[in-house]
């Protein structure tokens, strides 16, 4: 076989798919808070994990099981949320055109964003109640 | 992406055409070779048409049949529909009181089901009987299920997802002695297996080239009119192939399914045993991993088919993930879908652990070396996405 194929993944899921570097806990003793989405059953489950100093994301991390676009994405938006903040994260449909990812994944995206929304709203929490 | 080319692993899916098979095809296309329509009375036409019966004669020696009891088709799509179908409209054509009740299982191939669906369209009842959770029915299902108005009974020889084999001499037995013909869709097992219409005692047969290092676009049909079954054709304009099939011949694919066929038929024994081997040497590496689930029974199938479901593993993660490898995580014909195999939902697999599965197939030029790297690859896989997991 001598014909190289585009990879069906596209460059940049490919690239975050094949580097989860922010799957896992995060480490440290700083407090964490975490929001959680979806059912292994329903072919998606996430959870974010938030290390907070004040309003500010020390370290995100997730876990998640779900397609190679779904993982991409958690991986994309945990990087984004350590570098530029909670600003930076735009939404969904943002996410399928900056990634690349079929419209037809955007049904995953939803559950990525369900958890995203829940560790944030817990991370507000945290501040208030701080 | 890896600079090498993926090692195959899909010969379930196709498998590639043996070099002698292309050199027979390359002699049927131009004008210096066979290229005449076989159904012409000249010097052209009877060359061609003496290629096609020898390819004939060379494809029934792979199952034991009579030549002149194949019809060639376009693949074993083709040869299932035209069994279902054709048998079941000749059933019912024949009287308006005969029987409409259609029996086969819920694991069988979409070129089976479906063509079952058309018939409830047309006012069929067609049974499916449930395996067991390694895949098998047993024939005494099939005694249970048979109607006094049983017209048919379709059950596959080979799973092309699981690969397990059922006992067809003994539902064909059981057809035999309730004078109720058998269609086996065989595409899986043809070349792969010891083949015989004789003892196996069924009435239709489909099997088809690609599967057996032949082209893609021809198979054929064994149909034994002086048993039990009668058909009608589908397609019609012609009447070649007694008038089952019309259509003019593809002289270059049948003459390369021939070939296929008689390489096959001397060399399938040696190819099981290399098969066997090799998928013993996966299969015994692959279950050292933790939550690794074989899929069907292990040891009644094809030497070449392993399915393995892995816990907690989202299955497009993990075949996305295998870049240096070409496989399926379900067939090849219905992998364009994210609904989790119903041939595992059909075994008790759940959603999660049906959606978590691949299918390694392996074939004549598979090697350890392939199959070394496979399990260095599904282990690493399954590590880094268990790693990430919740």
């Amino acid at each position: 076989m001598t014909a190289r194929l585009e990879d069906p993944l596209g460059p940049q899921v490919r690239q975050l798919f094949g580097a989860l570097y922010h799957a896992g806990e995060p480490t440290g003793t700083a407090p964490v808070v975490s929001g959680e989405a979806g059912r292994e059953q329903r072919g998606t489950r996430v959870r974010f994990m938030l290390q907070l100093c004040g309003e500010r994301v020390l370290q995100a991390r997730y876990r998640a099981y779900g397609c190679p676009y779904t993982l991409a994405a958690c991986e994309w938006l945990a990087t984004r949320l350590e570098s530029a903040g909670r600003g930076s994260l735009g939404a969904p449909a943002d996410w399928v055109q900056q990634l690349q990812i079929p419209q037809a994944r955007l049904g995953r995206l939803l559950v990525v964003e369900d958890a995203l929304i829940a560790a944030l709203a817990a991370a507000d929490k945290s501040v208030t109640d701080s | 992406m890896t600079s090498q080319a993926p090692v195959y692993l899909d010969y379930a899916a196709t498998s590639p055409a043996d070099p002698r098979v292309a050199a027979a095809m390359g002699e049927c296309l131009t004008r210096d070779g066979v290229f005449g329509n076989p159904s012409s009375m000249h010097q052209h036409g009877r060359l061609a048409r003496e290629r096609v019966e020898q390819a004939r004669a060379q494809a029934a020696g792979l199952i034991n049949a009579p030549p002149q009891q194949l019809v060639w088709t376009s693949g074993a799509t083709e040869s299932n529909n035209l069994a279902i179908l054709g048998s079941a409209r000749a059933a019912a054509t024949r009287s308006r009181h005969s029987g409409r009740h259609v029996l086969t299982a819920r694991t069988e191939h979409k070129s089976v089901l479906d063509p079952c669906r058309r018939l409830e369209h047309e006012g069929f009842q067609v049974s499916y009987l449930d395996t067991d959770h390694e895949g098998l029915i047993a024939p005494q299902r099939v005694r249970e299920a048979l109607r006094d108005d049983t017209v048919l009974v379709s059950i596959m020889h080979a799973n092309n997802e699981i690969g397990v084999l059922q006992d067809i001499e003994a539902i064909a037995a059981i057809c035999h002695e309730r004078a109720v013909p058998l269609h086996v869709d065989a595409a899986q097992s043809a070349g792969k297996v010891a083949l015989d219409v004789e003892r196996l005692q069924c009435d239709l047969l489909s099997f088809t080239a690609h599967k057996l290092y032949g082209p893609k676009g021809v198979g054929a049909l064994y149909f034994a009119p002086a048993r039990r079954a009668s058909l009608q054709p589908l397609v019609f304009g012609g009447g070649h192939e007694r008038g089952l099939r019309s259509g003019t011949l593809a002289v270059h694919q049948i003459v390369g399914f021939g070939v296929a066929c008689e390489l096959a038929a001397a060399a399938w024994r040696a190819d099981a045993e290399h098969c066997e081997r090799l998928r013993a040497r996966l299969w015994q590496a692959l279950s050292t991993i933790d939550g690794a689930l074989l899929n069907g029974h292990a040891t009644q199938r094809v030497p070449g088919i392993l399915n393995v479901s892995f816990t907690g593993i989202e299955g497009e993660s993990l075949l996305m993930g295998l870049t240096e490898l070409s496989l399926s995580t379900g067939s090849a014909c219905s992998s364009d879908s994210d609904e989790p195999s119903y041939v595992l939902r059909a075994l008790g697999r759940d959603t999660e652990l049906a959606q978590s599965s691949l299918r390694f197939s392996l074939g004549r030029y598979s090697t350890e070396q392939d199959i070394d790297l496979a399990i260095a690859a599904v282990t690493r896989e399954v590590r880094r996405l268990r790693a990430a997991a919740p």
